[in-house]
C-alpha cells in the first residue's frame, strides 16, 4: 500500500493493540499529539485483522489480551507481511520476557509502563524512512 | 624122663627076678620126684605107670601069694605119697606166686603215684597244726620257691601272701581242733623275690591217735597259669565290655585302665596320647589302685615322651608291647622314674588305630613280675582293639556333632526349612516352617506344600521343580504370596539347594522358606514414601513454578495499572493540558490507583489466609441478616442494573461463623454477579438448610462462564475474559479469597454456570452446634 507510506514523517500510521481502555487513551493522546495516526484494536484477533487490512507502519502490541494474545498475533501478521514493524509493550517484565518477545521477532520491546519520550523515541525511530 | 626111669627099673627087675620089695623104693623116689617138680596130669601118669610096673612085677612072680599082697600094698602107699607130696608142693606153689604178684603190684603203683606226682604240678607236704612245715615234697619246694631245708625252718604262714594269711590261721586253727577235717581255698602265696603265684590250697587232718593235735597233708596246685588265663580273658572282656557302652574315649579311659588294672592285676595305669603334631606322648588319663601312693599333681602332668625313649617310647615308637619285669634294673623313662618310685614291674603296649600308634598304655605294678609272653600278645590285640575304638568314638563323635549341629539348625532355625522329594513331595519340615504356615505336619504335606510349590514354580517360570533335581539351581530366591492356615498372607521367599546322594546324583532338595512380609511390605512402603517423597517434590516444583507464575502475574497486573497511572501523571505534570483533559485523566489515574490498592489488599488477605496467620472468630451468624444486608448496599449503588431477588428460608437456624468473612464472601459474589450481567438481569439470593449446613445461593443470568473456565475459577488471577467479560475488572483474586474463607469455616463451595444462561455460585455454611435442630432460638 503505497498510499499511507507516501504519507509525510507525521502521517505515519501506528496501530496500538491493547485490552486495557486507559491505555488505548494513552497511547492514542500521546502519538496524535506527536504527529501519528493511530488505529486501535482491543484484541490480538482484531490486531491481525486490523493490520493486514489497513498495512499501519507500526503496531504496539500489548501480549495479554482475551481470544488471541500479542505474540500470536504478532506471529500471524509477520507472517503476512515480514516487513511490517512491531513493538512489544507488556507489563511482562520478567527476567527473560524481552528476550522472550524479541526471539518471537519483535522489532523492539517497550516495558509497561514505559515513559512518554520513550514510547515516542521508539515509534519515530521505526517508523523513520531509511532516506531520511 | 621119670617114664624112661620107671621103664629101666621094670626091665632091671625083670631080668633079676629081683624081689618087688626091693625095687619098690626106687618107683617111690621117681613119683616123689615127679610130685615135687611137675603139675598134676604128670604126678597122675607117672603113679599110674609105676603102680602098673609094681604089679607086673608081682604077677610075674605068681606064686608067690605074699607076694601080690604086697604089691597092692606097695602102690597104695605111692598113690598115697605121691598125691600128698603134690597137693603140698602145689599149695606151696601158689602162695609163693601170689606173694611174688602183690610184690608187683605194689611196685607199680608206688612208680605210678611217683609219675603222677611228677607230672602234675602238685606239691604235697606234711605240716604240724600249727604251720610248721614237717615234710615236703619237690613239687611242693619248686612251688613255694624254696628247699625243703629252708621249708622245715618256716610254716604255712609264711610262704602265705598277707592278704590270704589270716584264712589259712583259721583254718589250721579249726583243723586242730578237729572241728573239720578238710579246708580247701584259693590263695596267693609269696615266693622268696617277692613274686606271688595263686595256689590252690588244700588241708586234711591225718589221724593220729597218738597225739592230741592231727598231722595236716597239704596238698598245692599252682594256679597261676589258670589264673592269668582266666585274667586275660576277663580283662579282654572287660576292656569289650567297656567299649561297647561308652560313647566316647574321654569318658572310657578311666573305665577301661581301671578294668585292665582288676582283671589284670596292676597297681597302676597310665594312658599316653599322642600329641596333634605326632611328635611326643604326654599323659592323658591315668588310674591306680586304691592305696597307691602316687603324686598325680606332679611335674610329670606336663611330661612329654619322645618317640624311641624309655619303655612308653619304645612301645610307642615300634608299635609293639614291651614289659619291663624289673623297672630298678631297666632303662626306664627317667623322668617318670621318681613319679613311679615303689613300682617295680611295667608293661606298655600301642593303641593303634588307623595303622598309626595314637598311644601308648602303660601298666605298672609294685612287685617285680614276669610279664609272660601271652600277657603282652593279648595286650597288643586290646591295643588295636582300644585304637579302634579311639577312631570309632572320634568319628562317631564328629558325627554327631555334626549331626546334632544341623539337628539344631534345623529344629532351632527361623527359617523354615522343607525336606523334599524328588517328586515334590515334603518329607519333613522344621518347626519354623509349620510354625510360619500356621500347619501342623499333615496339612502341610497334604494342601499348603503342593500349593506353595505350584506358585513357586509359577514364579519361576517353570513347570516343574524338575530342573532343581537335574542340579541346575535357581540362581536367586523366589518370592511368592501365600496364604496361612490362619489366612494370613505372606510374602515368603523360596530359596531351593539339591542335596545330592552318595553317586553325587541329586535325590533330594532342601527348600529354605523365609518369610519376608515384613521386608516385603516395608519395601512397599519404602517406595510409597518415595513415590510420595518425589509427588512431594513435585509439589514443590509446581509451588515454585506457582510462586514465578504468581509474582508474574502480579507484577504484569500492577504494571497495567500503573502504565496509566504512570503515563496520565506525566501528561498533566509537563502540562498544557486543557481542564477537561486534566479531570479525565485524573479519573483514569484514581481508578487504577484504585484497583492497586484492591489488589495489595486482596493479595495480604490471600496471603494471610493462606499462610494460617488470618483466623476466622466464630460467632452465631444469622445468615438471612447477612444476605439483607449485602443485598441492600449493593442494590443502593446507582451504577447497578441488576434486580435484585431473595429467596430466603425462615427456618434456617443461626450458623457459626464470622460475620465480616461471611459479608465478604457474600458481597463479592453478588459484585461478580453484578459486573458480569452487564446488561441487567436477575441477581437471586436464596438461603436454605442443608442436613448440618446452611446452603447459601448466588445466582445470576449473566454472561456465564465457559465449560472450560469453570474448573479454574477459583484459581487466583483466573478471570473470564473472553467475549463481553473481557472489559469487566478485577483482581482476579476474588473467587479465591471467598473459596478460602468458605472452607476455613468448613464448608464448600462450588459453581454451575453456563455461557449465555449466568451462573449459580453455592457455598455452605455449618449450622451452629446448638441449632443444627432448626430454628429453636429464633423462635422461642
Amino acid at each position: 500500500m503505497p498510499e499511507p507510506a507516501a504519507v509525510g514523517y507525521g502521517s505515519s500510521v501506528v496501530l496500538v493493540a491493547d485490552d486495557n481502555e486507559v491505555a488505548q487513551r494513552l497511547c492514542r493522546r500521546v502519538l496524535e499529539k506527536a504527529g501519528y495516526q493511530v488505529l486501535i484494536a482491543g484484541d490480538g484477533q482484531q490486531a491481525v485483522d486490523i493490520a493486514l487490512a489497513q498495512n499501519p507502519n507500526l503496531i504496539l502490541m500489548d501480549v495479554a489480551m482475551p481470544t488471541m494474545d500479542g505474540l500470536e498475533a504478532m506471529r500471524q501478521i509477520k507472517a503476512a507481511r515480514p516487513e511490517m514493524r512491531v513493538v512489544i509493550a507488556s507489563a511482562h517484565s520478567m527476567a527473560n520476557d524481552r528476550e522472550r518477545f524479541l526471539a518471537a521477532g519483535a522489532d523492539d520491546v517497550l516495558s509497561k509502563p514505559f515513559r512518554l519520550g520513550d514510547l515516542v523515541a521508539v515509534v519515530a525511530r521505526l517508523t523513520a524512512k531509511p532516506s531520511a | 624122663m621119670p617114664f624112661a626111669g620107671l621103664a629101666a627099673v621094670l626091665a632091671v627087675a625083670l631080668a633079676t627076678g629081683a624081689p618087688g620089695l626091693l625095687v619098690f623104693p626106687l618107683f617111690l623116689i621117681l613119683v616123689l620126684y615127679v610130685a615135687l617138680f611137675d603139675d598134676r596130669s604128670q604126678v597122675v601118669a607117672t603113679g599110674s605107670a609105676a603102680a602098673l610096673a609094681i604089679l607086673v612085677l608081682a604077677i610075674r612072680q605068681l606064686g608067690q601069694t605074699s607076694n601080690l599082697a604086697t604089691a597092692v600094698f606097695e602102690v597104695a602107699v605111692l598113690g598115697i605119697v605121691a598125691g600128698s607130696v603134690h597137693e603140698v608142693v602145689r599149695h606151696w606153689r601158689e602162695a609163693e606166686a601170689k606173694s611174688e604178684k602183690k610184690a608187683e603190684d605194689l611196685e607199680s603203683v608206688d612208680e605210678r603215684l611217683r609219675m603222677t606226682l611228677e607230672a602234675a604240678t602238685i606239691g604235697l607236704g606234711m605240716v604240724a597244726a600249727d604251720g610248721r612245715w614237717l615234710q615236703v615234697n619237690d613239687k611242693l619246694e619248686a612251688i613255694l620257691g624254696r628247699g625243703s631245708d629252708e621249708l622245715v625252718h618256716m610254716s604255712l604262714l609264711d610262704v602265705t601272701a598277707e592278704a590270704d594269711r589270716r584264712a589259712v590261721d583259721d583254718a589250721l586253727g579249726q583243723l586242730g581242733r578237729r572241728e573239720i577235717v578238710r579246708w580247701e581255698s584259693e590263695v596267693q602265696q609269696a615266693r622268696p623275690d617277692g613274686s606271688r603265684s595263686p595256689i590252690a590250697l588244700a588241708m586234711a587232718a591225718i589221724s593220729d591217735h597218738g597225739a592230741d593235735e592231727p598231722l595236716l597233708l597239704v596238698q598245692e596246685t599252682d594256679i597261676s597259669a589258670r589264673k592269668r588265663l582266666d585274667a586275660m580273658r576277663d580283662a579282654v572282656v572287660g576292656v569289650r565290655q567297656v567299649i561297647v557302652s561308652a560313647s566316647s574315649w574321654e569318658q572310657a579311659a578311666p573305665v577301661l585302665l581301671g578294668s585292665l588294672c582288676t582283671h589284670l592285676d596292676w597297681d597302676l595305669a597310665q594312658y599316653w596320647g599322642a600329641d596333634d603334631d605326632r611328635r611326643s606322648l604326654s599323659l592323658q588319663t591315668s588310674w591306680h589302685k586304691d592305696g597307691l601312693n602316687i603324686d598325680l599333681d606332679d611335674p610329670v602332668r606336663n611330661l612329654s615322651i619322645q618317640a624311641g625313649g624309655g619303655l612308653i617310647g619304645r612301645a610307642w615308637q615300634s608299635g609293639v608291647a614291651n614289659a619291663i619285669d624289673d623297672l630298678a634294673a631297666n632303662d626306664y623313662e627317667q623322668a617318670g622314674a621318681e613319679r613311679v618310685a615303689g613300682l617295680r614291674a611295667a608293661v606298655a603296649f600301642p593303641v593303634i588305630g588307623g595303622g598309626l600308634t595314637i598311644g601308648v598304655i602303660e601298666l605298672l605294678a609294685r612287685e617285680v613280675r614276669h610279664s609272660e609272653a601271652d600277657l603282652v600278645s593279648m595286650l597288643s590285640t586290646i591295643g588295636a582293639e582300644i585304637g579302634q575304638f579311639i577312631q570309632r568314638a572320634a568319628t562317631a563323635q564328629a558325627l554327631r556333632r555334626s549331626e546334632a549341629d544341623h539337628r539344631a539348625i534345623y529344629e532351632r532355625s527361623p527359617i523354615g526349612i522343607a525336606r523334599v522329594s524328588g517328586d515334590g513331595e515334603l518329607l519333613e519340615g522344621n518347626p519354623a516352617l509349620l510354625l510360619m504356615l500356621e500347619h501342623d505336619i499333615e496339612t502341610m504335606r497334604s494342601q499348603a506344600w503342593p500349593d506353595l510349590l505350584r506358585a513357586y514354580d509359577q514364579a519361576a517360570g517353570r513347570a516343574r521343580l524338575a530342573p532343581l533335581l537335574a542340579g541346575i539351581a535357581d540362581q536367586r530366591g523366589i518370592q511368592i504370596r501365600a496364604a496361612t492356615g490362619g489366612g494370613r498372607w505372606l510374602w515368603l521367599q523360596l530359596t531351593a539347594t539339591s542335596i545330592p546322594d552318595m553317586s553325587g546324583r541329586p535325590e533330594h532338595m532342601l527348600v529354605m522358606v523365609e518369610d519376608v512380609t515384613t521386608v516385603r511390605e516395608a519395601q512397599d512402603r519404602l517406595a510409597e514414601a518415595l513415590d510420595a517423597q518425589r509427588g512431594a517434590f513435585a509439589t514443590l516444583e509446581k509451588l515454585d513454578r506457582t510462586k514465578t507464575e504468581f509474582l508474574s502475574i502480579v507484577s504484569h497486573e500492577f504494571r497495567t495499572a500503573l502504565t496509566g497511572i504512570q503515563g496520565f501523571s506525566e501528561l498533566i505534570r509537563d502540562g498544557g493540558l486543557e481542564t477537561d483533559e486534566v479531570r479525565a485523566y485524573g479519573g483514569y489515574i484514581f481508578n487504577d490507583a484504585d484497583r492497586v490498592n484492591r489488589l495489595i489488599g486482596d493479595m495480604l488477605d490471600l496471603d494471610r489466609m493462606e499462610s494460617g496467620r488470618m483466623s476466622i472468630r466464630l460467632a452465631d451468624v444469622d445468615i438471612n441478616e447477612v444476605m439483607s444486608d449485602v443485598m441492600a448496599r449493593a442494590s443502593s449503588s446507582s451504577s447497578i442494573v441488576a434486580e435484585f431477588k431473595a429467596d430466603l428460608d425462615p427456618r434456617l437456624p443461626i450458623v457459626a461463623g464470622d460475620r465480616d468473612r461471611l459479608v465478604q464472601v457474600v458481597t463479592n459474589l453478588v459484585n461478580n454477579s453484578v459486573k458480569y450481567s452487564p446488561d441487567g438481569g436477575t441477581v437471586t439470593l436464596s438461603t436454605r438448610a442443608d442436613g448440618g449446613f446452611a446452603l447459601v445461593s448466588v445466582t445470576d443470568t449473566g454472561l456465564g462462564i465457559p465449560a472450560d473456565e469453570i474448573e479454574h475459577v477459583f484459581e487466583r488471577f483466573r478471570r473470564v475474559r473472553s467475549g463481553a467479560a473481557q472489559s469487566i475488572p478485577g483482581t482476579g483474586l476474588g473467587l479465591t479469597i471467598v473459596k478460602q474463607i468458605v472452607e476455613m469455616h468448613g464448608g464448600k463451595i462450588w459453581v454451575e454456570s453456563a455461557v449465555g444462561h449466568g451462573s449459580a455460585f453455592h457455598f455452605t455454611v455449618p449450622l451452629a452446634a446448638e441449632h443444627a435442630t432448626p430454628l429453636q432460638r429464633r423462635h422461642a
